[in-house]
C-alpha cells in the first residue's frame, strides 16, 4: 500500500469515527438533552457585563431585552463598559442609567479589557457576559441558574442562536450555530465544554479571583477562559433548551463574516497549541479526546487539502483524451469511502440541526450549507488562519 | 472535579466505525470489479467490429473504390480503440488495478487493427504515419516520458494535417502479439519506438519525433 492510499484510509476513517462517535454520544443522552435543573426559587445577586464597541445599533435591542428578563429587577446588577466607541455607543448607554445601569467609559482596549474593566466593578455572586449585538429570552436567567447548585459548576452556556430570516447566508449561520450548539451540549456530558460563548454565559463570580479574568490579548478570549476552567478542573455546563435561548445578530456581510471566522480559527490554533499540555489522562476527555480531535481534525484537513490537489494536478497526460470518461472511472474504492464519509457528515449535521425541535430549518438549506458552506468556509479560515498567525494583532 | 474517560463509548464508536469502514471497502471493490467488466464489453464490441471490417476486406478484395469507406470505418474503430487504451492504462495507473488477460485482448485487437491499416496504406495509397510502440511497466525508467511524447508529437503533427496512429505494446505481460512484433522488428530493449517500419530503440525526444513524422 502506498503513502497516499494509507493517508486517504486514515482520513477516513478519522471522519467515520469522529461522526459515530457523536451520534453515540447523542443517542446515549438524548433523554436528557432537553432537561434543565430545577429552579429552586433563589434569586441570588446577577451582574451582567456589556462590553461594547461601536455598537449603537443593537446596543438597545440588548438593553430593552435585558430589563425583560423574568428576574427581580433589584437583583440585577447591569453593567455597559463603552470600549473607547466613536459613535452614540455611550449616548445610547446613558439613556438607561435611569433603569439603574451603571455605564463605564474607558479607552479602547480590546474586548477581554473592557470584560476584565467590567467585572471588576461587578458585585454580583455570578457574572453573565454579554454581547452587546445580542438579546437574551425573558426566562434564561431562572434556566440557567439552577446548573450553579452542583458547586463544581464554574459556568454555564446559554443556548446561543440566531433568529430565522429570509437571507440565504444567515439561514446558513443558523444552521452553524446550531451545530455547534449541539456539539458544545454533547461535549458537555464529556466535561468538554470548550468554549463559554460572549452572548450570556454565566461565571459563578469567584472564579476570576481563583483563576483571573479574561486574557486581554487572546483574539477568542471565551474560548480561552473555558479552557483555563477546564484546567483547573471545574465543571462547564451547557443548555439548549428553548428558555434558555439567546439570538446574536451575525455579521451583516460576508467581509465581516470571513473576517470573524478568521479570527476564531486563528485564535483556535493558538489556543489548543497552548493548552496541549492538557492532553493527558488526568484531564479526562478533554485533555485525551477533545484537544487531540482538533490537531488531527486540522491535520486531516491539510491531507484532505493535498490528496485533492494532487488528484487534480497530477493526472496522466492521456487522461486529456478520456477526460469524462476519467472522471467517471475515478469513482473508485476511496470516493466510495468518501461517499460514506459525506453521508455521514450529512447524517450528523441532520441530528444535530433536527435535534432542535423548535428550529425549523428546510432541508435543501441543511444540503446546501453542507456543499457551498461548511467545507468551503472551513477550508477559507483555515487557509486563511494558518496564513495569518505569525501576526500577533490581536482586535475586536 | 474528578475526570474520567468514557472507553466504552470510544471502543463501541471504534467497533461501528470499523463496520461502516469495511462496508465501503466493499462497494469500492464490487464498483472495480464492475469497471473491469465494462472494459471486457467494449473490448468484445470492438473486435466485432475489426472482425466486420476483414470481412468486408476479404469481399472487395484490393478494391480502390471502397478506400474512402475503409478509411471511415477503421477512423470510427481506431477512435474507440484508442479511447479503450486510455481506459485501461488509466486503471492500472491511478487506479492500481491489473488486468492482464484483458490487456491481451486489447493487444490483439491492436495488431488487427495494425494489419488493417497497414493494408489501408498499402492498396488504397493512404499517408497515416503508423508507430509501434513497445514499453513495460517494470522495467524501464523513460516508458512513462516516451509514451508523453509521442502522444504529445502526434497532436503537433496533427495541427499539420499529417496523421499519425499508435500501436503500443507491453512487452512484459506475456502477450504473445506482442513478443510476436518484437521479434519481427527485433526488440532488445524498452522503449523501443517503430515508425512506418524503421526501428529506433531507446528514447526520442519530442522534437526528434516531430522530424521523423513530418519526413
Amino acid at each position: 500500500m502506498e503513502l497516499i492510499d494509507i493517508l486517504n484510509y486514515s482520513v477516513a476513517f478519522f471522519t467515520i469515527y469522529t461522526t459515530v462517535f457523536f451520534l453515540l454520544l447523542f443517542f446515549k443522552y438524548k433523554k436528557d438533552y432537553y432537561t434543565t435543573p430545577k429552579w429552586s426559587g433563589n434569586t441570588p445577586l446577577v451582574s451582567i457585563v456589556i462590553p461594547a464597541y461601536n455598537e449603537e445599533k443593537y446596543l438597545k435591542k440588548c438593553l430593552d431585552s435585558i430589563l425583560t428578563l423574568d428576574y427581580p429587577r433589584e437583583k440585577l446588577d447591569v453593567i455597559v463598559v463603552d470600549d473607547g466607541s466613536t459613535d452614540r455607543t455611550a449616548t445610547v448607554a446613558k439613556e438607561y442609567e435611569k433603569y439603574g445601569v451603571r455605564v463605564f467609559s474607558k479607552k479602547n482596549g480590546g474586548k477581554g479589557a473592557a470584560l476584565n474593566y467590567g467585572i471588576e466593578r461587578a458585585r454580583g455572586e455570578f457574572i453573565a457576559t454579554m454581547d452587546a449585538d445580542s438579546y437574551v429570552t425573558p426566562k434564561v436567567l431562572k434556566e440557567l441558574l439552577p446548573y450553579f447548585e452542583d458547586h463544581e459548576v464554574m459556568a454555564v452556556t446559554p443556548a446561543v442562536k440566531i433568529a430565522p430570516s429570509n437571507s440565504v447566508i444567515r439561514e446558513f449561520q443558523r444552521i452553524e450555530y446550531l451545530m455547534i450548539l449541539f456539539s458544545r451540549k454533547l461535549l458537555s456530558y464529556l466535561d468538554a465544554v470548550p468554549v463559554t460563548p460572549g452572548p450570556f454565559s454565566i461565571f459563578r463570580a469567584s472564579i476570576f479571583k481563583e483563576i483571573g479574568g479574561f486574557d486581554e490579548h487572546n483574539l477568542v478570549e471565551d474560548q480561552e477562559i473555558a479552557m483555563r476552567i477546564q484546567q483547573h478542573n471545574y465543571k462547564i455546563r451547557s443548555s439548549v433548551s428553548d428558555d434558555s435561548t439567546v439570538y446574536t445578530e451575525p455579521p451583516d456581510n460576508m467581509g465581516d463574516l470571513l473576517r470573524q471566522r478568521v479570527r476564531w480559527q486563528r485564535g483556535g490554533i493558538r489556543n489548543y497549541w497552548r493548552y496541549k499540555f492538557m492532553i493527558k489522562p488526568e484531564f479526562g476527555n478533554y485533555g485525551m479526546f477533545f484537544i487531540p480531535l482538533n490537531f488531527a481534525t486540522l491535520s486531516a484537513f491539510f491531507i484532505v487539502l493535498g490528496l485533492l490537489l494532487n488528484a487534480i494536478f497530477n493526472n496522466p497526460f492521456y487522461t486529456r483524451y478520456i477526460l469524462l470518461e476519467s472522471v467517471v472511472m475515478s469513482f473508485n474504492m476511496f470516493t466510495v469511502i468518501g461517499v460514506f464519509v459525506l453521508l455521514m457528515s450529512f447524517v450528523w449535521l441532520y441530528a444535530a440541526v433536527s435535534s432542535f425541535k423548535s428550529e425549523r430549518i428546510k432541508l435543501r438549506y441543511i444540503l446546501l450549507f453542507m456543499i457551498f458552506y461548511w467545507y468551503l468556509m472551513v477550508c477559507y479560515n483555515v487557509l486563511m488562519a494558518v496564513a495569518e498567525i505569525r501576526r500577533e494583532k490581536t482586535s475586536w | 472535579m474528578e475526570r474520567t474517560i468514557a472507553w466504552s463509548l470510544y471502543v463501541a464508536a471504534f467497533v461501528i466505525a470499523v463496520v461502516v469502514f469495511i462496508a465501503g471497502v466493499y462497494v469500492g471493490t464490487i464498483l472495480d470489479k464492475s469497471d473491469i467488466q465494462t472494459l471486457s464489453k467494449e473490448v468484445e464490441s470492438l473486435s466485432q467490429d475489426l472482425a466486420t471490417m476483414q470481412l468486408l476486406y476479404l469481399i472487395d478484395d484490393n478494391s480502390s473504390a471502397f478506400c474512402p469507406l475503409y478509411e471511415s470505418e477503421l477512423s470510427s474503430i481506431e477512435e474507440k480503440r484508442e479511447k479503450l487504451g486510455y481506459e485501461l492504462t488509466f486503471l492500472e495507473d491511478k487506479r492500481k488495478i491489473e488486468a492482464p488477460e484483458l490487456k491481451k485482448q486489447y493487444f490483439i485487437l491492436e495488431a488487427q487493427s495494425y494489419f488493417i491499416s497497414k493494408k489501408l496504406k498499402e492498396s488504397c495509397n493512404d499517408k497515416t504515419i503508423i508507430v509501434l510502440y513497445f514499453y513495460s511497466n517494470k522495467n524501464c525508467t523513460d516508458c512513462g516520458r516516451q509514451g508523453v511524447d509521442i502522444l504529445s508529437a502526434r497532436d503537433t503533427v496533427a495541427t499539420r494535417n499529417i496523421k499519425v496512429r499508435i500501436y503500443s505494446f507491453d512487452g512484459e505481460i506475456g502477450s504473445q502479439v506482442a513478443e510476436g512484433f518484437m521479434r519481427q522488428f527485433a526488440v532488445s530493449q524498452y522503449p523501443t519506438t517503430v515508425i512506418n517500419g524503421d526501428v529506433y530503440s531507446g528514447y526520442i525526444s519530442k522534437d526528434e519525433l516531430i522530424e521523423k513524422f513530418s519526413k
